[in-house]
């Protein structure tokens, strides 16, 4: 076994870090999220330019044949700097949905040259992350497919090319069979938008599907493990960001402890608080692990696959409800001020514990693999 | 020991109960029904409902010869039970418990006239001035000053003030701040006062400070040799710490914030029994259901505690750290019911909604909006009112002799 980073990887490492550093202070973040888009189009250029965009695509795709290992260290390092580009939504869950489903219309290319921001709608407000229940349905009315039904939490929509919607062609909410994918453009007829900024200031939208014209991807009715198997990648990415949003609320905090004086003293010599941030590392690196651990299972059979991710989510949950929580209590009321970065960590970090399924779902994943292991 | 509630306080809920449904505005408990902030306007209107014809329900902590409802602690807790549960704003805590207490007690007969009156009529409103940048769990070391001179009329003296303080609620919408300021700069503790300063006045700078909720209920207010009157200065120069402390120590056992956690695990509740997941009320889902469980085994706890500390009595439980016991207890509960209430709205747990936004509504049900505001801004029930840090160091020094 080997934890360390290969070569190629420190490069990569370094020179998101380097991006970072120089486009992603937290004043020049400030700027992008009160634009309208709350996106930058000048960073997704760079991300192409750096190849980032490609990285985890297949070769024969116009891609950099990277593993999961190469996305998760990208996602990292954003989750140092909070960036607000879908990276997430669109080279890793969109992408892989695409790869999975057998696409070959050229979109998983132009993900990595960034001419195409794909995203997917699959999550409907009454599914609470059980990946099979899909009420929106299409149907083939003179050859063509139409949608209809509603999807919730479309996250990146505002700025997408295209959407990726999960439907109904056969069955009935809960089904594992019959789940079907399609593309809609983003200005479909009988596609209507709610847009709405959310705790992290990233953007999300509701999407209406009234007998929309949509082109089927993939194979009809199969696409629940596609869409597994895309959420695990972008379930291990969200989390690797979630370790570096946690690392580097972890080193702010500790900083403002050796800095701040009460009593006369700098607060950081108090054992009450030291003994916290020693709970914050351990969370840390509990969590770090199990991301290790993630990557490592992501190419498993699918029940030991999902094991694994829900185990991280778990873990990735728990010690946000402390190092990220506590990122704010130790800062006191500065903490609490909108001015200051380390509110917007607890936020991110706040939403990634509730994004992709929170700590009871995953429990109840894990048990119910067991159950049906049994 | 008995465990029975007294018949009288249940006839006393009703009465308050009854009162209130009759004379809330609608616009003030739909707003307070959704967790928003009043504005000033908004609060001056409640202050004056509720002390309106004699009732003095707005300082339900006060005796009748002041001017209050002359209430028993248990008295005082149903009232603020019953105005959580009809969805009533609450009371104006920093007057009601704060430096109304001060003046009725060390204050002088004309300062009660002009800052007492006033403020129950919903006239005026006064922004507490304790926190400074560098002073906020060691209060003691403050560094505005208050300096003495001759007023400009020659008709007594004034003080000067110069520094800053931080953290101040509604300091943008009130008349007068209530500082403690540095008198004596040599000695430490000793050379704090009290002092009423105006803050529409030349010298005043207030800087909003918008928290996490994206609310501007904060601000920092800068003094720049800000003149105030003499006659401002309550009880005696250089006694403003001892003041201070005797009513950061008082209303203890109404710090755990029982009943707002009560209303707050009913609105779980009720979010459980609407929302389903996959057409299954999430209150039917065991594992969710058994963590409602245990946030209300949690409350009951408190609750339990609740009712020890308002009957306490000397030789008793009166002598045990209620306050920090029910502080701690209570803002950590508090958190973490609103974990849940976002956790249980699912996807439409996270849209920002604004009570002035004129954009319409987000996705999601009437009931969302406002509780992803509450839940970031409840961040800060552990911080503020003396932080769980501190209030457990008084657990541990003052009572376990540690």
């Amino acid at each position: 076994m080997e934890f360390s980073l290969s070569e190629e990887q420190q490069l990569l490492k370094d020179s998101i870090a380097r991006f970072v550093e120089r486009e992603y202070g937290f004043d020049k973040r400030q700027k992008i999220v009160a634009e309208d888009a709350g996106f930058s189009d000048a960073n997704w250029r760079i991300f192409t330019d750096m190849g980032w965009l490609m990285l985890g695509l297949p070769e024969d795709k116009g891609g950099l044949g990277g593993s999961p290992v190469d996305t998760a260290i990208v996602m990292e390092e954003f989750g140092k700097a909070l960036i607000l580009e879908p990276y997430l939504h669109v080279a890793i869950m969109a992408a892989r949905i695409l790869i999975e489903a057998g696409d070959s219309s050229g979109l998983i290319d132009a993900i990595g040259t960034g001419t195409a921001k794909p995203v997917l709608a699959h999550s409907e407000a009454d599914a609470y992350n059980a990946l099979n229940w899909v009420q929106t349905r299409a149907e083939k009315l003179t050859g063509a497919w139409k949608l209809t039904g509603q999807k919730s939490l479309v996250h990146a929509a505002v700025f997408a090319t295209h959407i990726i919607v999960s439907a109904r062609t056969s069955g009935k909410a809960g089904d594992a069979d019959g789940i079907s994918l399609f593309l809609v453009a983003p200005d479909a007829d009988g596609l209507s938008r709610v847009d709405a900024r959310l705790a992290d200031n990233s953007r999300a939208s509701e999407l209406t599907f009234s007998n929309c014209d949509a082109t089927l991807i993939g194979q009809e009715g199969a696409a629940l493990p596609v869409i597994e198997t895309a959420y695990a990648h972008a379930t291990v990415a969200l989390c690797a960001e979630a370790v570096g949003a946690m690392d580097k609320a972890l080193w702010t905090t500790r900083d403002y402890l050796q800095t701040r004086e009460q009593f006369g003293q700098a607060i950081g010599s108090f054992q009450s608080l030291q003994h916290r941030m020693a709970d914050m590392l351990i969370e840390l690196e509990m969590a770090r692990s199990q991301v290790y651990r993630g990557l490592a299972f992501l190419g498993s059979d699918p029940a030991t696959r999902d094991q694994a991710i829900s185990s991280m989510k778990v873990q990735i949950g728990r010690s946000i409800k402390f190092t990220g929580y506590q990122s704010i209590q130790l800062h006191g009321g500065i903490g609490m001020t909108e001015d200051y970065l380390i509110g917007h960590y607890f936020k991110r970090l706040h939403m990634i514990d509730n994004a992709l399924g929170t700590v009871g779902t995953h429990l109840g994943r894990m048990a119910e693999i067991e159950r049906r292991a049994a | 020991v008995d465990f029975t509630f007294d018949p009288t306080d249940e006839a006393f809920r009703e009465e308050i109960r009854t009162w209130v449904r009759a004379n809330l505005p609608a616009d003030l408990a739909e707003k307070s029904r959704k967790q928003f902030h009043l504005s000033w306007h908004e609060i001056s209107r409640w202050v004056a409902l509720l002390n309106a014809d004699g009732k003095g329900w707005g300082v339900p902590n006060w005796s009748v010869e002041l001017g209050g409802p002359g209430w028993s602690l248990m008295q005082q807790y149903i009232f603020e039970e019953v105005l959580i549960e009809e969805d009533a704003p609450s009371i104006d805590v920093g007057g009601a418990k704060m430096i109304g207490p001060i003046i009725n007690n060390f204050g002088s007969a004309d300062q009660r006239e002009r800052f007492i009156k006033p403020w129950m009529e919903g006239k005026q409103r006064y922004a507490q001035g304790f926190s400074e940048p560098n002073a906020g769990s060691d209060l003691a070391a403050l560094t505005t000053t208050a300096r003495r001179v001759p007023s400009v009329s020659g008709d007594g003296d004034d003080y000067i003030i110069n520094g800053r303080k931080i953290w101040t609620s509604g300091g943008h919408y009130s008349d007068w701040i209530y500082c403690l300021v540095k008198t004596d700069m040599a000695a430490k503790q000793r050379g704090i006062s009290l002092i009423m300063v105006p803050l529409k006045v030349p010298g005043v700078t207030i800087r909003p400070i918008i928290d996490i909720a994206e609310e501007h209920n904060l601000n920092e207010v800068f003094f720049d040799d800000v003149r105030t009157s003499a006659a401002n200065l309550i009880g005696e120069e250089n006694k403003g710490w001892t003041y201070a402390k005797s009513l950061l120590e008082s209303e203890r056992a109404l710090s755990g914030e029982a009943p707002r956690n009560r209303r707050y695990l009913q609105i779980l509740k009720k979010i459980a029994r609407d929302r389903t997941r996959c057409g299954v009320p999430l209150i039917e889902d065991h594992a969710f259901g058994a963590r409602i469980a245990q946030l209300e085994s949690d409350l009951n706890s408190l609750e339990w505690m609740t009712l020890r500390a308002l009957t306490a009595k000397a030789g008793g439980d009166f002598a045990l750290p209620l306050g920090s016991i029910l502080k701690v207890r209570g803002s950590e509960l508090l958190q973490k019911i609103t974990e849940l209430h976002i956790e249980a709205l699912g996807d439409h747990g996270h849209y920002v909604h604004h009570a002035d936004d004129s954009s319409g509504t987000v996705p999601g049900p009437d009931y969302a909006p406002g509780l992803l505001n509450d839940f970031m801004y409840r961040r800060a029930t552990t911080i503020y009112g003396g932080s769980n840090e501190i209030q457990r160091t008084i657990i541990a020094r003052q009572f376990l002799g540690l």
